[in-house]
């Protein structure tokens, strides 16, 4: 036996001899090479493919958007005083400087920001003792509270919106007068517009953000960090002040800042509420300078909008990772002891049943009793009737049938389904392609290019998103012919909106997957086309359900996206019960907006039932 | 059967970084089973996938036979899927969609393989691997152990020359680890097999491979039997490496030459040849003897005052912590040592049994050959 063996470390000798160097491949023949390997596959093929298409649907339109802002825009050249098409700060100084800076923008601002800080509030004082009680205590009816206290956050916000003038309007606005007021109080401007109801709402339709947000951080919490401040003396309270909360703070700000955005880009609830006073947000500034044709000041404030929201995200961004640094603590920690209440059990459940009726039970006995009776607020039943449903010759200027037979109905219902179903489907399918390509394709900057690329709309609220589609498309551009009025803006505008979740759910799918059973398949001699086939594909059907049932549901109640790119012919559900609300036909306002929230909920249900978990989570969030 | 031969095998990830595999020179002969062996991150997973086609190569190239699979000069990639071997992951990676049968059959049907050969091979080696009772289950409903089976029936139902392993063992409890390792022997044994097989556990290597080659970070530090391994390490990364209690190493470079080292640097002196240069020096637990009077010494052992300080007992072995000046050694025993705590005695070790490392850790070679002349001699 040798001593030593036939090959020591030793880079420059082998066997003792000295090594025959090996001539290192050239730049050009690595290049050759590694395109080579690269372009074997269509993946980088589909991943460049998918790359232009979305640097067309989502940077294209929002730069688009950016350089309106600073350019003279049709019909402006005597106001700006430059030709059209000049580089001009005439719309900056307009939104930010000028004499009506505080009607377009200051005093919007201020409102969104005072709304959003307010409704934060109320659904953190509301929410964080709910999330408490549902994740750790033995309170009454967990189970069932845990899903019914979610629900306000499957219906569309302004289903609040609508419910809350339905009960409170006031002489202020015409149509028929509110519950209220039918019964003899007229409640002040106060209470029935504006700040105050707008904040409610709000609170109330967010309320399950911090319930899931918080709830979740809390049932992931490690109760052996609590039981060693017990052991070391802690008493109760101590525990919760000086352990839980300081612990539980990231995950709780997280939520905060989320709510923020989603409030940021609301449209319908202030639209529906604020209009009547004048109480303006950045998004119903925003609707205004678009329906006054005013593109530069739109594109301005669309620009302002996505700024603080950009911000708010990278804030949000910040605070995520803070809290992943915090709940590292795994798996074994983790059981979940409850608090056992006592007598206090009851109590408890009231309070969750309270919540559960106010946010829930009343908005939507409100609309239904709404739909159902002739005269607001007078609860006799030759009252009651279902005509607003399916009568026919009702007194009316232009809907003279009930709701469900009118044909304006089943068009907006239509055009929903299947505007919104084939945006979710594509969507859903280029979300699990970007996922395949963002993880399998061997050029790591083309990856990071899609992940990023397809998240962009995250951090543009809806309707500063649609104004983008409206600046690139209104018009023609080279072979693109105008496609505003078109369902197929809508659609577009839709896929777009919807790729962040869509792109997160691929990645994640095909992260979680894993690259093993595809190459498993390689070395077993199978070729890219058949593992799609045959492995990829079949194994990723169930989340390609979810990636295309979840924007499915939201987009059935999105409205801001709508409101800005549907016209009467291309309305869908949203639009249309805002058109509605518009013309002062409230039962059947409602009723519509009765049937949305139907189906956003049996949607949601399916989708639980589909792949059994709990799809309200996933939802917007 | 072909044999695979890397040549100046490189692989980088990204500019920069630190090269995963570097310069890899590796024959691997027909019907050989090949433990790569090195901790975790040594490159030996990039190599098993280099070889396997999954991981492209940075420089350098991979023939199997005369057919060369893989050269960045060239411009050659023959893809995994035309590369006709083997490859069972650590996860299994067994498709949840489809049943243990139609996982097993997969490459035939591939191969378009007639069903009734196809079906009597996968019944063959169904019986083989003992998984014919699960054909109608999916993989999730099958423990640890039986997707290993079905994993290793997957490729072996389309016999090929080749199969690399990547640490298919690791998760499996120790009786089933060591029924598989008997398993795997068979297999290499009947089908003739070239296996290449990765693993970071020392014991699985020893155990398995005809030939073992170690790697840390990138670089092969040595290739050679088992045995080759474990009693002429080639440097000191490969004798602390392989080895459970690892083995001992007294450095020479320690300033005081108090103690431990001192005694190191007394036997040494008595190898004029072999002692110029020297670093440290290796010593294995089991090659330790315990003598209670400097006189039951040998001559010329390496041989040093200690004191003990801790008895392990491991169940049919001890392990012994002695104390002198320095960190302390660790000797095992096979019979029950007969002293209590504290006991002084006299620690010595044949020159046969000791290593002697040079200051960059290479083995030196001029050592080994003066205490072979001297044995000569004598």
């Amino acid at each position: 036996m040798q001593p030593l063996s036939s090959s020591a470390k030793d880079p420059d000798t082998v066997d003792g001899e000295p090594r025959v160097a090996f001539v290192q491949p050239s730049s050009y023949e690595r290049l050759r090479y590694r395109l080579m390997s690269a372009l074997r596959e269509p993946t980088t093929i589909i991943g460049l493919l998918t790359a232009l298409l979305f640097a067309y649907l989502i940077v294209v339109p929002v730069a688009s958007m950016l350089t309106d802002a600073v350019h003279v825009q049709f019909g402006d050249e005597r106001r700006v005083g430059k030709p059209f098409g000049e580089l001009t700060v005439y719309y900056l100084s307009r939104a930010f400087v000028s004499p009506i800076s505080s009607t377009l923008f200051w005093t919007p601002l201020l409102n969104t920001l005072s709304v959003s800080f307010g409704a934060i509030l109320l659904s953190f004082l509301v929410g964080s003792p709910l999330a408490w009680l549902l994740s750790r205590t033995d309170m009454f009816g967990r189970k069932w509270f845990a899903t019914a206290l979610i629900v306000p956050y499957m219906l569309p916000a302004w289903t609040f919106a609508l419910a809350w003038t339905t009960l409170f309007k006031n002489r202020t606005v015409g149509g028929q007068p509110g519950w209220i007021e039918a019964l003899g109080f007229t409640p002040p401007d106060w209470l029935a517009y504006g700040q105050v109801p707008i904040t409610i709402v709000l609170a109330l339709h967010y309320t399950p953000f911090i319930i899931l947000l918080f709830g979740t951080a809390l049932r992931r919490f490690d109760s052996q960090l609590e039981d060693s401040a017990r052991i070391l003396g802690a008493r109760q309270h101590q525990v919760a002040w000086q352990i839980i909360l300081p612990l539980m703070r990231p995950a709780l700000l997280s939520a905060m800042v989320l709510i923020f955005a989603k409030c940021l880009g609301e449209f319908g609830v202030p639209y529906v509420l604020g209009l009547p006073v004048k109480f303006e947000v950045l998004s119903t500034s925003l609707f205004r300078s678009i329906s006054s044709r005013q593109s530069g000041v739109a594109a301005v404030l669309a620009g302002a909008i996505m700024l603080i929201g950009v911000i708010t995200l990278l804030v949000d961004a910040k605070l995520v990772k803070e809290a992943r640094r915090f709940v590292t603590v795994g798996s074994k920690g983790t059981m979940n002891r409850l608090t056992r209440l006592g007598r206090m059990r009851i109590v408890a459940a009231l309070f969750a049943g309270t919540v559960f009726a106010l946010s829930v039970g009343l908005p939507l006995l409100t609309l239904f009793l709404s739909t159902i009776m002739e005269a607001p607020g007078r609860f006799t039943l030759d009252n009651f009737t279902l005509d607003y449903w399916i009568g026919r010759d009702l007194n009316n200027v232009a809907l003279k049938t009930g709701i469900l037979l009118s044909p304006d109905l089943w068009n907006a219902a239509w055009n929903t389904m299947w505007i919104v179903g084939l945006a979710s489907i594509t969507s859903g399918i280029l979300g699990l392609l970007v996922g395949y390509v963002a993880v399998r394709t061997p050029f790591r900057p083309l990856a990071t290019f899609l992940r990023q690329v397809t998240f962009l709309p995250y951090l543009v609220p809806g309707i500063a998103f649609a104004t983008a589609y409206l600046s690139l498309f209104a018009v023609q551009r080279g072979p693109i012919p105008a496609l505003y009025g078109t369902t197929a803006i809508l659609m577009l505008a839709l896929i777009a909106d919807q790729m962040p979740y869509a792109s997160r759910a691929g990645v994640s799918a095909m992260m979680q997957l894993g690259k093993d059973p595809e190459e498993a398949a390689q070395i077993a001699g199978a070729g890219w086309l058949r593992r799609m086939l045959m492995i990829v594909i079949p194994i990723q059907k169930g989340s390609l359900v979810t990636g295309i049932l979840l924007p499915f549901i939201s987009g059935i109640k999105g409205l801001s996206l709508f409101v800005v790119l549907a016209v009467p012919s291309t309305d869908v559900l949203t639009t249309f019960s805002l058109r509605l609300v518009d013309y002062h036909y409230t039962q059947a306002a409602n009723a519509v907006v009765l049937i949305v929230a139907g189906i956003a909920y049996a949607g949601t249900l399916l989708g639980q039932k589909l792949t059994r978990t709990n799809i309200a989570e996933g939802l917007g969030g | 059967m072909p044999t695979i031969t890397l040549h100046d095998a490189q692989k980088t990830y990204g500019a920069g970084a630190a090269n995963a595999v570097s310069n890899l020179d590796l024959e691997i002969g027909d019907g050989e089973f090949m433990c790569l062996l090195g901790p975790s991150g040594c490159g030996k997973t990039t190599t098993l996938r280099m070889i396997a086609g999954l991981e492209n190569l940075s420089g350098g190239e991979i023939r199997i036979g005369e057919r060369v699979v893989d050269s960045v000069r060239q411009g050659i990639f023959i893809p995994p899927e035309r590369r006709e071997m083997g490859l069972v992951f650590q996860s299994y990676a067994l498709w949840p969609h489809l049943t243990i049968e139609r996982n097993t059959d997969f490459g035939l049907r591939l191969r378009k393989v007639p069903k009734k050969e196809r079906e009597a091979r996968v019944e063959q080696v169904m019986r083989a691997l003992d998984i014919e009772k699960y054909r109608t289950r999916y993989p999730s409903q099958l423990s640890g152990g039986q997707q290993q089976r079905v994993a290793l029936a997957r490729m072996l139902a389309v016999n090929p020359g080749i199969l690399l392993l990547d640490e298919p063992l690791s998760n499996l409890d120790a009786r089933l680890r060591l029924e598989m390792r008997a398993e795997l022997k068979r297999i290499h044994r009947e089908y003739r097999t070239t296996i290449v097989f990765v693993t970071h556990d020392q014991w699985e290597a020893m155990t398995l491979a005809t030939r073992i080659a170690v790697m840390n970070e990138g670089t092969l530090q040595q290739i050679g039997t088992p045995n080759e391994i474990y009693d002429y390490p080639a440097n000191r990364f490969v004798a602390e490496f392989v080895g459970s209690p690892p083995i001992n190493i007294l450095r020479l470079d320690d300033a005081n030459r108090t103690g431990f080292a001192n005694a190191a640097g007394r036997f040494l002196d008595q190898w004029q040849a072999g002692s110029e240069g020297a670093g440290s020096l290796g010593i294995r637990p089991e090659a330790l003897r315990l003598s209670l009077t400097a006189e039951r010494v040998p001559e010329d052992c390496f041989n040093c005052p200690v004191e003990v300080t801790g008895i392990l007992p491991t169940g049919g072995s001890w392990i012994l912590e002695l104390a002198g000046e320095g960190d302390p050694l660790f000797m095992t025993m096979h019979e029950a040592p007969e002293m209590e705590l504290g006991t002084k005695a006299h620690l010595w070790a044949k020159p046969q049994a000791i290593h002697v490392f040079d200051a960059n850790g290479r083995r030196s070679a001029a050592f080994d050959r003066s205490v072979r002349q001297r044995a000569f001699v004598q």
